[in-house]
């Protein structure tokens, strides 16, 4: 197994300031995913999170360092890197079906009709959406159509898979069935995949190792933690495990430390103005997340204030 | 199965956006009745009693204001024109059929048409007879109060004249005596003279009152006379309508004309086979002349005028064949501009420029540069052709017709590019991200991603498009002289007969209903390429 499958280097995003330096959200960022790892990013909103994630994906534009998928540098988006984003993005003229088939066909050009029509209904049952195929968007629940984007990003066969707050949007119940249809079609297919979440027990739940980042501006990694669960995950057994709650404390600590450092760093934080494009830092929305989860700890899926 | 019905009942009416019949539908499955009851008496009941209003206002109104072109039309004379309308078109129908009818049928025919001339001989009769009844009665009436009006206005003009002429002869009178140096008795004299200019004026106006009341009792409507006479016109022009009915069925039906001329010629050539030596040139003459008077015939048709129904089929396909033409230039350029903002820049000063130009400004130039393509368009391929094709060869699609098109084209297709260009620029973020994760390429994304994406505000401008459009053709028609509904109230504004003004008024509520169409199906269209967040929803 290649331990190197993506090396992201020294990665930087900045953007420009028209009163002073550019801002770098995102400075010096470095890490290295095996393939066929589950890495999870977890950090406070509005720290640069999102914005490694597109750059990985390549729909935003990398200002320094490079990333590495495959033993290849990136150049712009493409299919080898599907992303789930936390809307589901389906084009709403088209049945669920066709906006998977919209990705098959670009990814499987030689395939025939019947093919590729198989494809579709593969990964398509694979999401648990048999049934559904011929629904468009707008006769369709919200996870159901996550569930599309999924099997849209998974039928593209791609080399890694970048979800971006994939269930934010969703109820509690939902997205606790999302996570393991996540998981069950990662434990099949083996993708490498960076998984994008402000929910600590999702982290955990889902991860091989998690990837805690510093707030930004200037965010980089803090800190990465080994989850050592074995996979396929049970999720009654993780949370039985005697390690689930040090990996927890030990998430929740470093968040903690970095959301009291915002509260004394705000002279600072003041002083260099935040670019338009970073949602500003909500101090309410992480308190009470983290409240949340300390105050239900039997609940791995904790309703975001973000939902 | 009733529930389906009732679903697909309530789809039907979102999708063509007839809010108003809901409630009924509802309601008859019982669905909350006091609800539904009181939307209907909001949504429809509302409407109409307004629309009611609307007609009493009008019927009160309109007779009050005198025109040149008679009282303005009521809404009871506004249908009868309509109806009359439809009977014209109804009988030059018959006319048409009547002459191509043949064998049997039109022997028929032609026995009931004058079975019913014999029948309408006495009802004629009888109409004339009430009319004249009328007219000595109006007579007797008039005698009763427009006489001793007229004796009395004739009287007092009488008597003002001729107290007028006593006091200028006591001027005069008056005046003889006055010497050259009395100028206190000249002064006296004159301001005697301007108090004589003043009574008679104001005898004047007070026998000038009395004319116009005279004259008021004349002009006053005698509604037994006007019954009267009106049924006499109808009975007029159904006798005459049936005398020309019988000659399309007997000696002017093509059939017959067509025996006719084979007799002729038949005759001819029994005279040609018998004559010998000089003789035969001439004979050889009129045999070929018959022969192809005698094709000629057989190929012919009535000639039938153009009525409303007609004229209102060809100006919807004008208005389609202009709406069209602009779209089909106005869709690509639209899609051209919001994908590149050079193309934008490149077009923003024709659209600017072209865009407020008047239709009637248009027609003309295009009346000028289509002419210039078909210099005699009676023998020209392309009319010919349309001529003689089915079902729109009797439109007699000419130069005129393409000009209208045209102008309807170039006062349209603004809205569809202007809109198209929007839907194009704006399509969402995300939906353009997946086509770039997707990495799809030009045309792809074009067709699976931009234009369903702007389809929906493409649609909100074709319906804007179609609206205008309708609006200019019925102008364009009228300037153009091409028929249609605009040259029908150009020609009953120039006619100037007894009804031309309510037919104009009919064809007020006609464009009214058929643009109202032509919206509904727009809607529906735009329904129909709708999703969940566009932008254009109706």
């Amino acid at each position: 197994m290649n331990k190197r499958y993506v090396e992201i280097v020294n990665l930087v995003k900045a953007y420009p300031n028209p009163v002073g330096d550019p801002i770098r959200v995102v400075d010096g960022f470095n890490l290295n995913i095996a393939e066929g790892e589950v890495i999870g990013v977890i950090g406070h909103s509005g720290c640069g999170k999102s914005t490694v994630l597109t750059m990985t994906a390549g729909l935003n534009e990398i200002t320094n360092g490079n990333i590495v998928v495959d033993g290849k540098e990136i150049d712009g988006p493409g299919p080898d890197r599907a992303v789930v984003f936390q809307a589901p993005c389906l084009l709403p003229w088209m049945t669920a079906a066709q906006n998977v088939m919209l990705g098959v066909k670009r990814v499987y050009p030689h395939a025939t009709k019947r093919q590729r029509k198989d494809i579709v209904a593969y990964y398509l049952s694979l999401v648990g959406l048999a049934d559904a195929m011929d629904k468009r968007p707008r006769e369709m629940s919200g996870g159901m159509q996550q569930r599309v984007g999924i099997a849209r990003a998974i039928a593209l066969k791609p080399k890694m898979l970048l979800l971006d707050e994939p269930f934010g949007r969703l109820d509690s119940l939902t997205r606790m069935d999302l996570q393991d249809v996540i998981l069950d079609i990662l434990d099949r297919e083996k993708l490498t995949t960076m998984v994008i979440t402000h929910d600590v027990d999702e982290a955990i739940y889902m991860s091989d190792r998690i990837c805690m980042m510093t707030n930004g501006p200037r965010a980089r990694v803090g800190q990465v933690l080994d989850i050592p669960f074995e996979r396929p995950r049970d999720r009654k057994a993780v949370l039985a495990h005697d390690l689930y709650y040090d990996l927890r404390g030990c998430l929740i600590d470093f968040l903690e430390k970095f959301e009291k450092k915002k509260h004394t760093d705000q002279a600072e934080e003041i002083a260099a103005p935040r670019s338009a494009k970073e949602p500003p830092i909500s101090t309410r929305g992480d308190v009470s997340a983290r409240d949340a989860t300390l105050t239900n700890p039997l609940t791995l899926a904790v309703v975001s204030p973000m939902a | 199965m009733l529930t389906k019905l009732k679903h697909l009942l309530l789809k039907i009416i979102d999708l063509t956006a007839l809010g108003f019949l809901e409630p009924i539908v509802r309601l008859c499955y019982g669905e909350e009745p006091g609800t539904q009851v009181k939307k209907i008496g909001q949504f429809m009941m509302v409407p109409v009693l307004v629309f009611l209003l609307f007609i009493m206002v009008w019927s009160a109104f309109a007779p009050r204001h005198k025109t040149k072109s008679g009282e303005v039309p009521t809404p009871a004379v506004t249908f009868d024109s309509y109806r009359s309308i439809m009977t014209f078109h109804g009988r030059e129908g018959d006319k048409e059929r009547a002459y191509l009818a043949t064998g049997d049928a039109r022997e028929k025919w032609l026995a009931e048409a004058e079975a019913r001339l014999e029948e309408l001989k006495p009802l004629r009769a009888e109409a004339e007879a009430a009319v004249e009844e009328a007219e000595a009665a109006h007579q007797g009436a008039l005698t009763a109060t427009y006489d001793p009006a007229l004796a009395e206005y004739n009287e007092a003009r009488q008597a003002a004249m001729e107290e007028s002429k006593q006091r200028i002869a006591k001027l005069k009178v008056r005046a003889e005596g006055i010497a050259a140096d009395d100028s206190a008795a000249k002064g006296e004299l004159l301001a005697v003279y301007r108090a004589h200019t003043a009574q008679t004026a104001n005898a004047k106006s007070d026998y000038q009152k009395l004319k116009q009341q005279a004259d008021a009792i004349l002009k006053a409507k005698f509604p037994q006379l006007a019954a009267a006479r009106a049924r006499l016109t109808r009975i007029a022009e159904e006798e005459q309508y049936l005398k020309q009915l019988v000659k399309m069925l007997s000696g002017g039906n093509r059939e017959a004309r067509v025996a006719d001329g084979q007799t002729k010629l038949d005759a001819l050539r029994a005279q040609y086979a018998g004559a010998e030596g000089a003789a035969l040139f001439p004979l050889a003459k009129s045999i070929n002349s018959a022969e192809s008077r005698l094709a000629r015939t057989a190929e012919s048709a009535y000639a039938k005028p153009w009525t409303l129904p007609m004229q209102i089929i060809r100006s919807v396909y004008c208005v389609f064949v202009g709406f069209f033409m602009g779209s089909v230039i106005a869709i690509p350029i639209g899609v051209l501009c919001g994908l590149s903002r050079t193309f934008m820049a490149a077009m923003t000063p024709f659209i600017a420029l072209f865009k407020p130009v008047s239709p009637i400004v248009w027609l003309p130039i295009f009346l000028i540069v289509i002419g210039g393509f078909f210099p005699d368009p009676d023998k020209h391929w392309f009319f010919t052709t349309l001529w003689n094709a089915p079902l729109i060869g009797w439109l007699k699609i000419n130069p005129a017709f393409l000009a209208s098109a045209a102008t309807v084209a170039m006062c349209s297709l603004w809205a569809t590019m202007v809109n198209t260009a929007l839907g194009v620029a704006s399509v969402d973020k995300d939906h353009i991200n997946v086509a770039r994760v997707l990495r799809l390429g030009f045309w792809p994304r074009l067709f699976k991603i931009v234009l369903p994406s702007a389809l929906p505000l493409v649609f909100a401008g074709l319906r804007i498009s179609l609206g205008v459009g309708w609006m200019v053709l019925i102008a364009a028609e009228l300037l153009a002289s091409s028929e249609g509904l605009g040259k029908f109230v150009w020609d009953q504004f120039n006619n100037g007969a007894s009804d031309s003004f309510a037919k104009m008024v009919v064809v007020v509520f006609v464009v009214g209903i058929i643009g109202l169409l032509l919206d509904r199906i727009m809607i529906v269209f735009q329904r129909a390429v709708s999703f969940e967040g566009s932008v254009a929803t109706v």
